[in-house]
């Protein structure tokens, strides 16, 4: 083996690779080289791909809705392959990641404000709300998860300020976090709970009494969930659809529905900027309008048990799965998330922040 | 060595550099492309930290550290890593001195085993030890039945502890258990000293240094652990959040600031550490000897 | 030169005093070492062998190898080439700074893996001092493989240096003197001379940095995004596996990441005993 003056060239060398595979990393045949065009007709023959960030809790029924939609596809495009990368993690911290770079096509985030803080980085240029169902593929309720036989008689929001250990997860990475808190915010506004009619003190108190008993603020819903079942604390906040999904895996966790709660309503929204980028706009859109078929809603509701997006047929319920709400209130009814931000979550007034504050102090 | 009759050839003519660093135009050549390697992958990261730590200045730093969840996992974290030190500083002197002392069968595989920690992805680690204690195995479900929980409690971040560390006891001491004369322990046999004695008077003060090295390092071990600790603790404040979970879950929220002043504190305290002990157990390398 | 008789048998109570010494080690090795071993043993494979090839054979999963392979290989020669070098350089030399350019090749021991990812963020994240250089011209670090590269091989750079440079100090400089007398290059040198001497060294460095970077998961855990079938590790897929509740899918590759570990273990304390037998040779 010859060795010239090459050590130097050697080290030269690894780092261009190192370079280089920062280029080769993601699958480039369908994009746009930099500043360039994208391929009119994409040759069916190269499989497209979709990076798709998602929140904590729908893994399991995505699982189920990616391959329909992957079939679908071939069927209409002449065996074309669209490959998903999946991303799951906190809704915020995924909304977050995406913002700061995350390479994601397909956001689908646990509520609105944060597909809008894509939105506000310049990374969706649409109306993504001027969709079929207002852009909601999914909905859910805010529960209680509670130990077999419910042995603390938890009924509605104001037990959990009473000598319970709570489980929520943290608003600040978790978009379930900020659905509980609308929850019971909302419960106590409208005269339950414990609150009386539009009396914000009332509701601030619960918050803070909720707050004073929970222990542990973890990451993201699923995380919180999963805590609660490795025997922390007396009751989880957590969404329907998650304590249906541990059933289903076996677990015994114990549902309690409270008798006025919110309904939690999941957006999902094209990230215009990286399609365009990745090529990709086509089969993006036509994912995000599969999700709105009747075929995907019969897998939301029996694989991932989401309610129906319908307002008043979430509150019914099904007679089998879903049990009826005797009050079901939605984001709209408390003023929209623009006046909830604000009064719920403002960072000096919001009724949450100082709330929250009092339980820590 | 040269004068004894060898018989010399001419000598070559003299190459044109004197020594190897001068070939890559001066020694600076060489000495350059280290200082950059190491200044682009060591040094450059952690000015950045320190100084995102610092961005607020030195009271945003000290509210950042003092802040109530902070306390209490910086607390957890070195309470729990003082007990591991102590305890695998008792039971890695035994190791070692057994290893060393005696001969039984299997005492290679034995010797071998107190390396996995080395080997093994410490999220293995962790998996391993929800498998054994976790509440829905045997085990852990007999222990939860009466009364102790391992899994997602203490015991189990301080086993995983315990796991991670014991190699670096073991092995500072073994080296000098070697080197050891054992002329000395068996006069002190020889006059009646009976096996403690002998132990604490005549072997331990020899292997003083190394025990103390060997914990230092095991301490800044302790302190950094994350792959094992996030998934046998259960991130309840001042119970089973550590400080690289609670660094973790501040970077996951964006509070680069925050996590950023956590980590210089962190990582300040460990490296003084890891220095102390190098100058412990001379040990750089680089000093001739 | 050290001498270990074994113990001559000093009656009844040295006997019951090694033996209970030896009990007591080997009872906390079993507890604290073992036991947890065998624990994942039986959990993974008690689903039986057709879940074991299920598993093994989905696409994220062996992606989530391959991304581990792709990433150890790249940390491992990286650091190998630079570690040499750098170990040479602080042992042969003597410069202003050499003490501080010793603290610095310890100083990734010291440093928590999170702190490490959360170096990258703040480097090259949003707002991140490189981010502007890299971004404009389309290089994505931070959620793909650079970044994960970079935090591994900053994980692992302290282990060939610390394998090498004890053994270029017990060599002396004697044999390349020579060599250098008889007029080879500082490459003849160095491939001749050096390298074969320190190859025990090397050999055992380059282990350890491969059982490290193989099992590195808080860092790449903070700065990947976790991109299932993009920048999933296997220990990533381990921790999404835990998430999501396929326990037995999650231990079925921890015992695989475990076994590889022991493999390398044995190649570990193979390379300790050659490398012992030739310090003392």
């Amino acid at each position: 083996m010859k060795f010239g003056p090459t050590k130097r060239a050697l080290s030269a060398l690894v780092l261009a690779g190192l370079l280089l595979g920062a280029c080769g990393g993601d699958n480039k045949d369908t994009a746009a080289a930099p500043g360039g065009e994208c391929p009119a007709t994409p040759d069916p023959a190269t499989p497209l791909t979709l990076t798709f960030a998602a929140y904590s809790t729908p893994r399991e029924v995505y699982g189920k809705i990616i391959p329909a939609f992957q079939t679908l596809w071939k069927e209409e495009h002449d065996d074309q392959q669209v490959i998903f990368q999946e991303s799951y993690g906190g809704s915020t911290t995924q909304s977050q990641n995406v913002a700061s770079g995350f390479p994601a096509d397909i956001v689908a985030l646990s509520l609105g404000p944060d597909v809008d803080a894509v939105a506000d980085a310049g990374l969706i240029t649409h109306d993504w709300e001027d969709a079929p169902d207002d852009g909601i593929v999914s909905t859910s309720l805010v529960v209680f998860d509670v130990r077999e036989g419910n042995p603390q008689n938890i009924e509605d929001f104001d037990d959990l300020a009473g000598s319970v250990d709570v489980l929520t997860p943290d608003p600040a990475s978790s978009g379930g976090a900020r659905w509980n808190i609308v929850g019971a915010y909302g419960a106590a506004l409208r005269g339950y709970a414990g609150g009386k009619k539009d009396d914000t003190a009332a509701a601030q108190e619960l918050l803070k009494g909720i707050f004073t008993n929970v222990t542990v603020l973890d990451k993201t819903a699923r995380d919180s969930i999963k805590n609660f079942e490795s025997g922390n604390g007396d009751v989880a906040i957590t969404y329907e659809n998650e304590i249906l999904t541990a059933n289903d895996a076996g677990l015994p966790d114990e549902m309690v529905i409270p008798p006025s709660t919110v309904l939690i309503e999941n957006p999902v929204a094209v990230v215009d900027e990286n399609v365009d980028t990745h090529c990709v706009r086509e089969v993006a859109e036509a994912f995000v309008e599969f999700l709105h078929t009747d075929e995907a809603k019969e897998l939301y509701s029996t694989v991932g048990f989401l309610r129906p997006t319908d307002a008043a047929d979430a509150q019914k319920g099904d007679g089998e799965l879903f049990a009826p709400v005797e009050d079901l209130f939605t984001v709209e009814d408390l003023g929209g998330w623009d006046a909830i931000n604000e009064d719920v979550f403002g960072e000096t007034d919001g009724i949450f922040t100082k709330a929250f504050e009092e339980a820590q102090g | 060595m040269s004068e004894q009759g060898l018989v010399l050839e001419a000598p070559r003519a003299p190459r044109p550099w004197a020594s190897p660093g001068e070939w890559w135009g001066g020694k600076w050549g060489l000495r350059g492309l280290a200082l950059f390697y190491l200044g682009i992958m060591v040094a450059l990261p952690l000015a950045a930290v320190v100084s995102r730590g610092l961005s607020g200045g030195l009271s945003a730093f000290a509210d950042a550290i003092t802040a109530p969840v902070a306390l209490e996992a910086l607390k957890l974290t070195i309470g729990l890593a003082i007990a591991t030190t102590i305890i695998n500083a008792f039971f890695g002197t035994l190791l070692a001195y057994v290893l060393v002392r005696y001969r039984f069968p299997g005492r290679n595989i034995f010797s071998a085993l107190v390396d996995l920690p080395f080997a093994i992805p410490t999220l293995v680690t962790g998996v391993m030890l929800v498998a054994l204690y976790g509440p829905n195995s045997p085990v852990g479900g007999f222990l939860k039945d009466h009364g102790i929980q391992i899994a997602f409690a203490w015991p189990g971040i301080l086993l995983a502890l315990l796991f991670v560390t014991l190699p670096f006891i073991v092995r500072t001491v073994q080296p000098v258990l070697l080197e050891m004369d054992w002329a000395e322990e068996e006069a002190s046999y020889v006059l009646g000293a009976n096996g403690w004695t002998t132990f604490w008077k005549v072997i331990l003060p020899h292997l003083r240094a190394a025990i103390t090295g060997g914990s230092l390092l095991a301490f800044a071990r302790a302190l950094s652990e994350f792959g094992a600790i996030v998934i046998i603790a259960g991130n309840l404040t001042g119970k089973t959040l550590t400080a690289p979970v609670y660094i973790f879950q501040l970077t996951s929220q964006f509070k680069y600031d925050e996590a950023a002043a956590v980590s210089t504190l962190l990582f300040g305290l460990s490296f003084v550490l890891v220095l102390i002990t190098e100058r412990l157990l001379n040990r750089t390398g680089a000093e001739v000897l | 030169m050290s001498t270990q008789p074994a113990l001559a048998a000093g009656g009844a109570r040295q006997k019951l005093l090694r033996w209970s010494l030896i009990g007591v080690s080997l009872l906390y090795v079993l507890i604290l070492l073992l036991a947890p071993f065998a624990g994942i043993v039986w959990i993974a494979l008690k689903e039986g062998f057709s879940a074991i090839t299920d598993t093994l054979t989905r696409s994220d999963v062996t992606h989530a190898y391959y991304l581990t392979l792709i990433i150890t290989v790249i940390t491992v020669a990286v650091t190998t080439i630079f570690g040499v070098l750098t170990a040479w350089v602080l042992v042969r030399h003597r410069f202003f700074g050499r003490g501080f350019m010793n603290a610095l090749v310890d100083l990734p021991f010291a440093v928590s893996p999170i702190i490490v990812g959360l170096m990258c963020v703040i480097l090259f994240g949003r707002g991140g001092w490189f981010e502007p250089f890299f971004s404009s011209r389309g290089i994505q670090v931070i959620f793909a493989l650079p970044s994960m590269i970079l935090v591994t091989a900053f994980i692992c750079i302290p282990f060939v240096i610390r394998g090498v440079a004890p053994i270029l100090v017990e060599l002396g400089t004697d044999e390349e003197e020579a060599a250098k007398t008889l007029g080879a290059t500082p490459f003849k040198t160095f491939l001749r001379v050096t390298l074969p001497n320190i190859r025990w060294g090397l050999l055992y460095g380059i282990a350890l940095s491969t059982a490290r970077a193989l099992g590195e998961v808080g860092a790449v855990l903070i700065v990947s995004g976790s991109i299932q079938g993009q920048t999933e590790t296997a220990t990533l897929y381990i921790l999404r596996a835990l998430e999501e509740r396929q326990e037995a899918q999650g231990y079925l590759v921890a015992l695989t990441l475990a076994a590889i570990s022991v493999f390398i273990l044995l190649g570990i304390e193979y390379l300790k005993n050659k490398r012992t037998k030739e310090q003392s040779a």
